[in-house]
């Protein structure tokens, strides 16, 4: 099958085997690859009610026809399963190299199932595929475990590596890759530390098939020729995501203590500028990539070297917690990726800790003795190793936001900034009712990469409430995440601005089946639809109940910043939803209703 | 000597209208935005030699400011 390694990877962890099955043809044309395939071994494979982090989960992690090609970006690859963090459904992307390795084992797909009754890591090398003991790595650090295969085995082997939080299964627990890659949100990593699988270890020299390897070229060269001409590449490249902590701050999107403003008084310190200044010695880019966004620092205050931080973890860590320096925000990223933790749901967890202590809702007795003031930067790294062991008040803050906040109560759960239980990335949506909109409405939780809508509120008024805005919103999680099925990055069309169209030339030239953005937005909005129909088939009562924002956004305006005194309304947050639904084709409890399933084809896929 | 402020095409998809003005130099980034009538929160990136600047920048004599706007975000 052209543009296809061919093979999916079986491992059963259970009783140590493992099979590989042809790349079924029918999923191929349907869902293409990467996420697509994600949901759909999903729904077919896992049974309803499963535990997350029990044997019937699986860990799905698949690359798309783009993958490990010469096409900008191809370096992404999709890990999907059921999240720990919300039990409902999870899709994580990864960059890097990992993706490129997969493909040419000759695999789409590895699905791991069951439970190791030891610790193992998985070992591919082309066709030689074996479990390997690996309890001589638990315990280790992601970056000790990626160095010490890469000095055994070379610098061809790519590993995905869970850390300390990924065995003690923290339902945010991510997947660390090439030094500073992850797979980072929904507890990705959690379920591979239930499966007692440390690692991924893989190499493959096969090629892929293509099926017009001149047109491929040709599309490949005008994908490369549109990232170099781009006007924004240098910046871009010298900045990477830190383009937009000014921006946000100026705007009132940055999270600022626990998301309690958009507007961080010392944010100046944060800015993409300074930290090029302070700490970033180089770029570092995932495969194939022509606009490197990595930006690999060396952190002399703290004396040791991490990629990062980009743009997320500078919200979470630093303004989010109250910590303008840029040095120590680069620590807690070190110390998230060296324990397999999500910066972005660590960084939220413990700004919520923070408000709790700020609020007196705890004391020094709750917290382990720490002083939980904002902008504790010792008490943010014991915090964050906490988390990861689970240790002390660590324990509790490691559940997330949702699940800490009902246990807690005393009016916490106002002010844990989250949807479906994962915790909001880094943008305020005090008053931006589009971006709102999309956190709501994400398919995995209060995520902004499916659809990121801000620069869109600012144009056409950011408090309206209009048709065309929940367009846009639907819009973008139909197109965009269509990058994590084509097994591609989205950042050269988002923020190079190349025309999406020369995407289509190069799909066409390597799978030998032409598809028009039309029909790719089509595929989008079949997944998009699938992953709604996973979360009311896993939890009982699911609804509009689950889309709604945390109520600081419609019910506490900021006192400060660019968005000082500006809220959402209730009843707005209702419309949007309303409109929303109608526009899905959805009921007005957020279902997709029996028509739109019949009219998306997928009523065969949910049967 | 006026200095020159160009929009890329970002910001164009945003605003419309023209992608190059000639400015007087000595006043911000913010205010010529202001009086050219293109509001400055729409303006994410301001680089100057290719090195970014705040809208607080002082436009100089001869600068070529260019202007980009995020319109996918990360
Ligand atoms: S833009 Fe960044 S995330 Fe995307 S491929 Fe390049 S380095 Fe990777």
């Amino acid at each position: 099958m052209n543009g296809y390694g061919g093979k999916i990877l079986r491992v059963n962890l259970t009783d140590g085997t493992v099979s590989k099955d042809p790349t079924p043809a029918d999923v191929a044309r349907d869902f293409i690859g990467g996420r697509g395939f994600g949901i759909y071994f999903l729904l077919k494979e896992v049974p309803k009610g499963a535990d997350p982090l029990g044997p019937e989960n699986k860990l799905i992690i698949s690359s798309g026809p783009i993958s490990g090609m010469l096409i900008p970006g191809g370096g992404k690859c999709d890990w999907t399963t059921k999240a720990p963090l919300t039990g409902g459904y999870a899709s994580a992307s990864m960059g890097g190299h990992f993706t490129a390795e997969m493909r040419y084992a000759g695999l789409d797909s590895i699905i791991l199932e069951g439970i190791s009754p030891k610790p193992v890591y998985l070992f591919i090398d082309d066709d030689k595929i074996e479990l390997r003991d690996a309890s001589d790595l638990w315990g280790k650090s992601t970056f000790a475990v990626e160095k010490q295969f890469k000095e055994k085995l070379g610098e061809e082997f790519q590993v995905a590596v869970i850390g300390v939080g990924g065995e003690n299964m923290v339902p945010y627990a991510c997947i660390n890759h090439d030094y500073g890659r992850q797979a980072g949100r929904g507890g990705v990593g959690a379920v591979m530390g239930s499966k007692k699988v440390k690692a991924i270890v893989l190499h493959g020299t096969k090629s892929i098939p293509v099926a017009d390897k001149d047109a491929y070229r040709k599309a490949g060269m005008a994908l490369y020729k549109a990232c170099k001409d781009a006007e924004g590449l240098k910046e871009w490249t010298r900045y990477g995501t830190t383009i937009v902590v000014s921006w946000c701050d100026e705007v009132g999107a940055l999270p600022t203590r626990n998301f309690s403003a958009g507007s961080f008084e010392n944010g100046k310190n944060l800015y993409g500028p300074v930290m090029r200044e302070k700490i970033v010695i180089t770029d570092k880019g995932c495969f194939g990539c022509p606009c490197p966004c990595g930006k690999y620092s060396r952190n002399k205050k703290y004396d040791n070297y991490v990629e990062g931080p980009e743009y997320e973890t500078i919200g979470l860590m630093g303004s989010n917690l109250g910590i303008d320096d840029i040095e120590a925000v680069a620590h807690a990223n070190l110390l998230c990726d060296e324990l397999g933790i999500d910066t972005i749901s660590a960084g939220n967890a413990i700004g919520w800790a923070m408000e709790c202590y700020e609020k007196g809702i705890f004391t020094k007795k709750d917290t382990d003795g720490l002083d939980l003031k904002f902008g504790n930067i010792e008490a943010t790294f014991t915090l964050i190793e906490k988390i990861a062991r689970r240790e002390g008040f660590g324990a509790l803050l490691a559940e997330g936001v949702k699940r800490a906040s009902k246990k807690v109560g005393k009016g916490s759960e106002k002010f844990a900034i989250q949807v479906k239980g994962m915790e909001q990335s880094g943008y305020a949506t005090h008053n931006a009712t589009a971006m709102l909109l999309a956190y709501m409405t994400c398919d995995v939780g209060a995520h902004h990469n499916r659809s990121w809508a801000i620069t869109y509120d600012l144009q056409v008024g950011r408090e309206k409430v209009v048709p065309e805005k929940v367009a846009r919103v639907i819009w973008l999680q139909n197109f965009r995440p269509m990058f994590d099925v084509l097994g591609g990055c989205r950042l050269q069309w988002v923020e190079l601005g190349i025309d999406r169209d020369l995407y289509v030339p190069a799909l066409e030239a390597i799978t030998g089946v032409h598809r028009s953005w039309e029909d790719l937005d089509k595929v989008g909005e079949r997944i998009w639809n699938l992953t709604r129909l996973y979360w009311a088939r896993e939890n009982e009562g699911f609804g509009r109940a689950w889309d709604m924002p945390s109520p600081r956004f419609y019910e506490e305006a900021p006192t400060s910043g660019a968005t000082k005194g500006q809220i959402t309304k209730f009843e707005d947050v209702n419309r949007l939803l309303d409109m929303y639904y109608e526009q899905r084709g959805w009921t007005s409890d957020g279902l997709p209703k029996p028509e739109t399933i019949a009219s998306l084809g997928l009523s065969a896929v949910v049967a | 000597m006026p200095a020159t402020l160009r929009l890329g095409a970002s910001l164009r998809i945003l605003i419309g209208g023209q992608d190059e003005f000639t400015v007087e130099p000595g006043r911000s980034v913010r205010d010529t935005l202001v009086s050219l009538g293109i509001k400055p929160e729409l303006v994410a990136m301001v680089s100057v030699k290719d090195e970014m600047q705040t809208k607080d920048y002082v436009i100089q004599e001869g600068d070529t400011v260019r202007l980009l706007a995020v319109v996918g975000g990360g």
